[in-house]
């Protein structure tokens, strides 16, 4: 999981100078500048009060926990229960709770528009995270990541189907929630287009750091759920699911990074009802296999 | 013998609210209620250990037969709810009222103090009233109670309207419930909930439950009789506003609870289920997504309210269908967290209705654009009030999470077992999108409250509150926390009342949701300690280290000011940019319009009515005028046409007899 995490954005960064036949920084970069964040001393704005300070552990505290739900292929998380689909999606929520009100608590009018814009894209992205994870539990028969994906291991056609199509709405909702392309374009450099970026600005040193690294970890969860679906139809071990979650997003949102241009801000909110409508048609076309109705 | 008793019980209350000093009578209201509520909680709480149903006095009234006053595990659950709510009321008021005291008469403080003790008594009578002429009673009793509560404020026109309206409605449910009770009355001979039995099994089961459902759905805010209640709140007292949303509207809850109970016929039960099931969703979506636009913190809150007797609705809606497909476990786990739910909303929104108050109170306003900043001049309430907005937000490791934990996982395992797989996808689907815009509402409220730069000088003056108010705050405070972090214990409380729904729901609880939130009370811990791991170690690496202080990052932006701070009509403009047709936007003042170079000062303030409102109001009014013109037609102020009626009256009744009509 933690390879996952920490390889992603290395891959995403290679696959955009590769296509872009640039040399590109080097893979590690990322991790380089992180250090250098948590070495660092920090600056707090004066208007802040003590959530502030305060957020950026609890954003990191519940990427962590979310993390330690999720399995890797046929490894056993460490937290387990019947349900911890919602759990996670909670735990996100209060990840994305903690920063939205530390942007506000800036004051700032450029913090408040991504905190604002985070909210409500949040907010829409959160049923077709609901309707991802009932698909899975409709057509697997449990509400446990490691029970849904340790399911069935045998070729089965139906299956197949539907795990790919989850798989491939998971890698949607990993643009959405981890603040990529084309719904929000983290190299930037006008604030006034951000999002999920605005939202840190007055972060400095380990704080900024910290919210580097749950980052990734939300990105490492969701990408990890997609390449386990993909893996359960199929081959399901960890050695096959590690690389295929890196690779799955890496490249997609490399590839999309490349080749699309961002969104107008208000034609985010139809992208991600789409990703809604798109869900609920998974889960349709899962309903319907389900009851062996051949479409 | 009852009536007598009650009688003399109030009079006693009246007479030493009325006769004891202007400091003391909260005292007196506070040991009254207090009193009163140890008495009806200690049996409440054997019964949920285990005890034996109680059986209190048997009642005769007037009209629908015998009656008595029976308490069993659901009105024990509903009594300890009351109990709880009751005192910390009483204990908040006199913080709040402080500041009345030497504006308003005595008199008038000794009614408001009667008014709220009178309101704890008639609930707990009516969770604890077998049905019937008690029943009845002990309802008006407590809409007349909760009509003075609102009228504090009389003075205002705004205050006055609403509490009309609110009475207004209420009576039209009142009807509604007459005549449901009649409709018992009619089949049975008596009018108790018991006989519901008997009436279901003869084949009437929906028009009767309906009209329950409509008179009960009137006073718990079910959509689209839902437009008191953002009148009634902001026009009330804060402490009003807590007992009324966290507690008074549930008793509709429990109403609609108590009459489902007695649906045996598990097709009709699947009918009932899928309208509670559509009317949870639309209340619920319509109460959030209002919610989240509103610009006044306790109109806000309102709406909240609603949205929350949707997810409660939804969840009974989810249980009843599992009921009637035979899935008990489904059914008990679903019932199991619509009942935490109801208990934790008690708990969060009181709180968030004392945190309004209190800032009310200092700054005597609720327009959220007239605050900011108040976390440095309030920190306590701001700490009370970050708890139980994490809190109704549903997220863990509070306790709100714990309730719509339990429904979520009630409709996730009826889709897995494919029974009803589209009705409780349609639930899941609503109560997620729900849950999303919750956080996008609360986080604008705390946020533009507390967070940020002060945008009113107001606010620089404020100071924190008296330690009696953050007491009777601490009561549902630490409740919250304590369902939070021990869930298994909050499932303990409500276990019994589960297996009085259904026989087997024991073995399901103690099998299968017993394990499941020892798994979310670790889960909360394990989230809390890392969450202090990981400070502890920030605040040791940042005590060796350079920290300081500086304005804002303005961007580059060389004089960036206040004014110019994200404001929560700005919070919520994405969403309203989607929501646009549900409201009706009154603006006051106008907006800078493009042509302007050198713009002057402007005042703009937008309100988003809802729009079920002005359809309620016009329609109604509409037709009242109507009805009123061809009434008054008549009343032509001769002798002679009054005689002619008369004739007429005698002709009618003389032709309906001979028919035998009457």
């Amino acid at each position: 999981m933690i390879v996952t995490a920490l390889a992603i954005p290395g891959i995403i960064n290679r696959t955009r100078a590769l296509l872009a036949g640039r040399k590109g920084i080097p893979f590690v970069q990322h991790l380089r500048n992180v250090r250098v964040l948590l070495q660092k001393g920090a600056v707090y704005s004066t208007t802040t009060t003590a959530l502030f300070k305060i957020a950026p552990t609890i954003y990191l505290g519940a990427a962590i926990v979310a993390t330690l739900m999720i399995p890797v292929a046929d490894l056993y998380p460490l937290i387990s229960f019947e349900g911890d689909v919602i759990c996670f999606a909670y735990t996100l929520a209060l990840a994305r709770v903690a920063l939205i009100l530390a942007a506000m608590d800036t004051g700032s009018s450029f913090e408040g528009m991504g905190a604002a814009r985070e909210a409500l894209y949040g907010a829409l992205i959160e049923p077709a995270l609901m309707i991802g994870f009932a698909t899975l539990a409709l057509f697997c028969g449990y509400t446990s990541f490691a029970d849904i994906f340790e399911y069935e291991q045998s070729f089965d056609l139906h299956l197949t189907i539907v795990m790919l199509l989850t798989a491939f709405l998971f890698v949607k909702i990993t643009f959405v929630e981890s603040g990529r392309l084309p719904v929000d374009d983290p190299r930037t450099h006008l604030e006034l287009t951000m999002i999920h970026e605005v939202m840190c600005l007055d972060y400095s040193g380990i704080d900024m750091g910290m919210i580097q690294i749950a980052g990734w970890l939300k990105t490492a969860c969701f990408s990890m759920i997609a390449a386990n679906a993909v893996a359960a139809t199929g081959c399901f071990h960890w050695w096959f699911a590690v690389p295929l979650a890196i690779l799955l997003t890496g490249v997609s949102v490399g590839v999309v990074e490349s080749s699309q241009a961002r969104n107008k801000l208000s034609r985010n909110t139809t992208f991600i009802v789409t990703i809604s409508a798109l869900a609920a048609l998974i889960f349709f076309i899962g309903y319907l296999l389900k009851l062996n109705i051949n479409i | 013998m009852f009536y007598i008793s009650l009688l003399v019980v109030l009079t006693l209350i009246v007479a030493a609210i009325f006769l004891s000093p202007l400091r003391w009578k909260m005292w007196v209201a506070f040991a009254a209620t207090s009193l009163f509520a140890t008495a009806a909680a200690i049996p409440a709480i054997s019964i949920l250990a285990g005890g034996e149903e109680l059986s209190l006095l048997p009642i005769v009234s007037p009209f629908f037969g015998a009656e008595s006053l029976h308490m069993d595990s659901l009105s024990a659950l509903f009594v300890l709810i009351i109990g709880i709510a009751g005192i910390a009321t009483l204990l908040y008021s006199r913080g709040y009222l402080e500041h009345y005291l030497d504006k308003k008469s005595s008199a008038h403080l000794s009614l408001h103090y009667t008014a709220l003790v009178v309101l704890v008594i008639s609930m707990v009578l009516v969770v604890l009233s077998s049905g019937g002429f008690s029943f009845l009673f002990a309802w008006e009793l407590m809409t007349i109670a909760s009509f003075l509560l609102i009228l504090f404020d009389a003075e205002r026109q705004q205050v006055l309207r609403a509490a009309l309206a609110y009475l207004i409605m209420m009576h039209i449910g009142f009807v509604l419930l007459v005549a449901g009770f009649a409709g018992i009355f009619s089949i049975s001979g008596t009018g108790n909930f018991a006989d519901l039995a008997a009436c279901f099994s003869c084949g009437r089961t929906l028009p009767i439950f309906i009209l329950f459902l409509l008179g009960f759905g009137m006073k718990a805010g079910l959509f689209p009789m839902h437009v008191w209640l953002p009148e009634a709140h902001p026009a009330a007292p804060s402490h009003v506003s807590a007992i009324m949303s966290g507690v008074m509207i549930k008793t509709g809850v429990y109403g609609v609870m108590r009459t489902l109970w007695y649906v045996v016929d598990s097709h009709e039960l699947h009918t009932i289920g899928l309208i509670i099931l559509l009317v949870g969703i639309v209340t619920g979506l319509w109460g959030v997504i209002l919610a989240a636009l509103q610009n006044d913190a306790k109109r806000l809150l309102a709406y909240s309210s609603i949205e929350n007797i949707g997810v409660i609705f939804i969840g009974l809606g989810v249980s009843a269908l599992a009921q009637a497909a035979g899935n008990n476990a489904v059914a008990t786990v679903a019932l199991c967290g619509v009942l935490l739910h109801t208990i934790n909303h008690s708990f969060f929104k009181s709180l968030l209705f004392f945190g309004a108050g209190n800032i009310y109170s200092k700054m005597h306003t609720t327009l959220l654009d007239n605050f900011g900043g108040v976390a440095k001049h309030m920190p306590v309430t701001a700490i009370l009030f970050f708890i139980a907005t994490i809190a109704i937000c549903a997220l863990p490791p509070l306790n709100g999470f714990v309730g719509e934990f339990l429904i979520y996982l009630g409709m996730l395992n009826s889709i897995r077992e494919g029974v009803n797989t589209i009705y409780a996808a349609g639930g899941l689907l609503a109560l997620a999108l729900i849950g999303g815009v919750v956080v996008l509402a609360f986080t604008k409220l705390y946020s533009t409250i507390f967070l940020g730069a002060p945008r009113h000088h107001h606010v620089a003056e404020s100071t924190e509150v008296d330690n009696l108010r953050i007491a009777a705050m601490g009561i549902p405070a630490t409740c919250i926390i304590l369902i939070g972090l021990f869930p298994q214990l909050a499932i303990g409380v409500v276990s019994r009342v589960v297996a009085q729904f259904h026989p087997s729901a024991a073995v399901v609880i103690e099998e299968y949701i017993s394990p499941t939130m020892w798994k979310i009370s670790l889960t909360a811990w394990l989230l809390i300690i890392v969450v202090a791991l990981l400070y502890a170690l920030k605040r040791r690496a940042h005590s060796k280290r350079d920290i300081k202080q500086g304005p804002t990052w303005g961007c580059g932006f060389t004089s960036p000011n206040i004014r110019m701070q994200y404001t929560g009509e700005s919070f919520s403009e994405g969403l309203e940019s989607i929501a646009t047709s549900l409201t009706q936007n009154t603006v006051e003042g106008r907006a800078l319009s493009k042509s302007e170079v050198f713009p002057s000062t402007h005042g703009y303030r937008v309100r988003h009515k809802d729009k079920i409102d002005r359809l309620f109001a016009a329609w109604w009014m509409e037709l009242l005028h109507i009805i009123n013109k061809r009434i008054m037609s008549l009343r032509t102020g001769k002798i002679n046409h009054y005689i002619l009626f008369a004739l007429l009256f005698l002709v009618a009744i003389f032709i309906l007899s001979l028919f035998n009509l009457i």
